[in-house]
């Protein structure tokens, strides 16, 4: 009798080229529709913003006249500057607070340390509305004293309460990264401490400072929610004043013109951002090349 | 670090105390009082007759469509959302930035309006109409599937971000040993990768389901008003100066996200790995 020979399966091969090509079929029409789901609104945005026709159902002609226009519509001016007026000054203080708070916490003992980070995360779990509606208690029993505290100063407390969490979380992990004896080091070359934080400290964690601002900006800028609740006196920034027109159906197209606009920008900053890392990281290389080969 | 610097976290954390406990005391105690805007604290009287509000019908039809949106939102984010990460993961391009850039760029761009140009193309005479000729979405505004369209898409970049940094931290020799080990890649996946993950997906998920349960302009946009969340009814009550009907309903959203918090930290145990 002929020995039986083993097979590739019997040694637990199995071929999923079948498969495989199933789910790369598969897998371009996901990413595919993925990226249209996340998309589609942006181009809308953009085709409405080219339209010439004030009407939104129909594309007339292609057309510029509402970029020009962004500056005459007094408006969405108004609201364009009380948005970055508030998320300048939310964002600017959150940036600066957040990183102190973030090196005070560290410096707690960790048991201490975890129950305040719990405390930390309560803005960013909380549910907007949540948030936006208890603030707005608080500040409603406080107009018992000040009466007009509803507007500019509202808005920016209640943003700072919500920015300054991300900063302090995305701080948080980079002092966990620095060297301890970094500091130690400073000390013993004489530095007193808070020279040592300025000099020593906050450079080692300035890639955490700068994505923590990048955060508390984002948030603070797309935030309609708690600024809904939490403005008053005709205070509107962007989203609070879209929520309103909408309701009245008379939405200027520079409102898609100013916001295609923004995306650009965001888009360039971002390349701009990824093209500098690209030459930081080649400069490096190239210098550890040079010094390779000189030794 | 040193430990004086420990002056450095005083204030944040009377700011934190007095910021996170006032409000929801005050919340709680004008959800469960007579205290609104002309009732002064003088003549309080607690009790319960809001109380009726959480079993009439309208209530309890919009927490049955929050959950129910909020539940599916986050199933189909999940799966949508771990695929793209797990892809970008996978990728062979170098530059990840880019890639997550792409993902989150739409973010960028104000949720309103967002929300309002989707409303306007899903509805039966539309911009995208007039250039393409068809419908590109049927005609399915003011449905479920329109306000379920707009979360998923709305809320999926949280998801990717918190899955893609519990995968990115996943080390690659696990995988190799799994596979030297005999494993095929479905099974490498399931019993290696996708456990290793579970605590990006656990925070993605919080982080869908929870502003999903809570929200109303996007519902209230897409739906044109036709299905009422917990959230909508909360800005009715608000727009209203219906303090207290607002409050106590604000309370039981509380209750949800109190329970997804102690979840969280099961999964999470120092609470900093939020991001």
């Amino acid at each position: 009798m002929e020995k039986q020979r083993a097979t590739l399966k019997d040694y637990g091969y199995r071929d999923f080229t079948v498969m495989n090509k199933i789910y790369q079929i598969l897998k371009k029409f996901l990413v595919v529709f993925i990226i249209f789901g996340l998309y589609i609104s942006i181009i809308v945005i953009a085709i409405q913003s080219l339209n010439e026709s004030r009407i939104i159902s129909e594309f007339t002609r292609l057309s510029f006249k509402w970029y020009g226009n962004i500056f005459q519509e007094e408006e969405l001016m108004q609201a364009i500057k009380n948005t970055f007026l508030v998320s300048g000054i939310a964002t600017v203080l959150a940036t600066f607070l957040g990183t102190f708070f973030a090196i005070g916490l560290y410096a707690l003992s960790k048991k201490v340390r975890v129950i305040w980070m719990l405390l930390n995360n309560v803005p960013i779990l909380n549910a907007d509305i949540v948030t936006g509606f208890s603030l707005m208690l608080m500040f409603r029993l406080l107009m018992v004293v000040f009466p007009n505290i509803f507007g500019l100063f509202t808005l920016v407390m209640a943003h700072l309460f919500f920015t300054i969490p991300y900063v302090v979380l995305s701080v948080m992990p980079k002092l966990k990264e620095t060297d301890p004896n970094l500091m130690d080091a400073a000390l013993d070359l004489g530095v007193r401490p808070y020279k040592a934080l300025i000099k020593v400290v906050i450079p080692a964690i300035k890639a955490g400072i700068f994505s923590g601002m990048l955060l508390a900006l984002t948030m603070s800028i797309d935030d309609f929610v708690i600024s809904y609740f939490n403005t008053g006196a005709g205070f509107d920034n962007l989203s609070i004043w879209i929520y309103a027109v909408i309701g009245r159906r008379n939405l200027t197209p520079s409102v898609y013109a100013f916001s295609t606009l923004l995306t650009l920008f965001t888009l360039l900053g971002l390349l701009i951002y990824s093209f500098l890392q690209k030459q930081k990281k080649g400069r490096k290389n190239e210098k550890n090349n040079i010094n390779g080969r000189a030794s | 670090m040193n430990k004086e610097f420990k002056v450095l976290a005083r204030p944040y954390m009377v700011w934190l105390s007095i910021l996170v406990f006032v409000p929801i005391l005050a919340m709680i105690l004008i959800s469960i009082s007579n205290l609104n805007s002309s009732v002064s604290v003088g003549d309080l009287v607690i009790s319960f007759s809001h109380f009726k509000l959480l079993l009439e019908s309208s209530t309890l039809i919009a927490f049955r469509n929050s959950l129910f949106f909020a539940t599916l939102t986050t199933l189909f984010s999940f799966v949508l959302g771990y695929f793209i990460a797990y892809e970008i993961k996978l990728s062979r391009f170098k530059n990840k930035f880019i890639l997550l850039t792409i993902v989150i760029l739409p973010m960028w761009s104000n949720l309103i309006l967002r929300t309002e140009s989707l409303a306007n193309i899903m509805s039966e005479n539309n911009i995208l109409k007039s250039i393409l000729g068809f419908n590109l979405f049927g005609n399915i505004s003011g449905t479920g599937a329109a306000v379920l369209f707009g979360l998923v898409f709305t809320y999926m970049p949280f998801m990717i971000l918190s899955v893609y940094t519990a995968l990115e931290k996943i080390d690659f020799a696990l995988e190799e040993a799994a596979l030297d080990l005999g494993l095929s890649p479905i099974k490498k996946f399931w019993k290696v990768v996708f456990p290793l993950s579970l605590k990006g997906v656990v925070t993605g998920s919080i982080m869908v389901f929870l502003p999903t349960l809570a929200g109303f302009a996007i519902p209230k946009i897409l739906s044109r008003g036709r299905i009422v969340f917990i959230g909508t009814i909360i800005e009715n009550k608000f727009v209203y100066t219906n303090y207290n009907h607002g409050a106590l309903l604000a309370v039981v959203i509380l209750f949800f996200i109190l329970g997804s918090i102690l979840l969280l930290t099961k999964f999470d145990k120092e609470g900093e790995t939020l991001l």
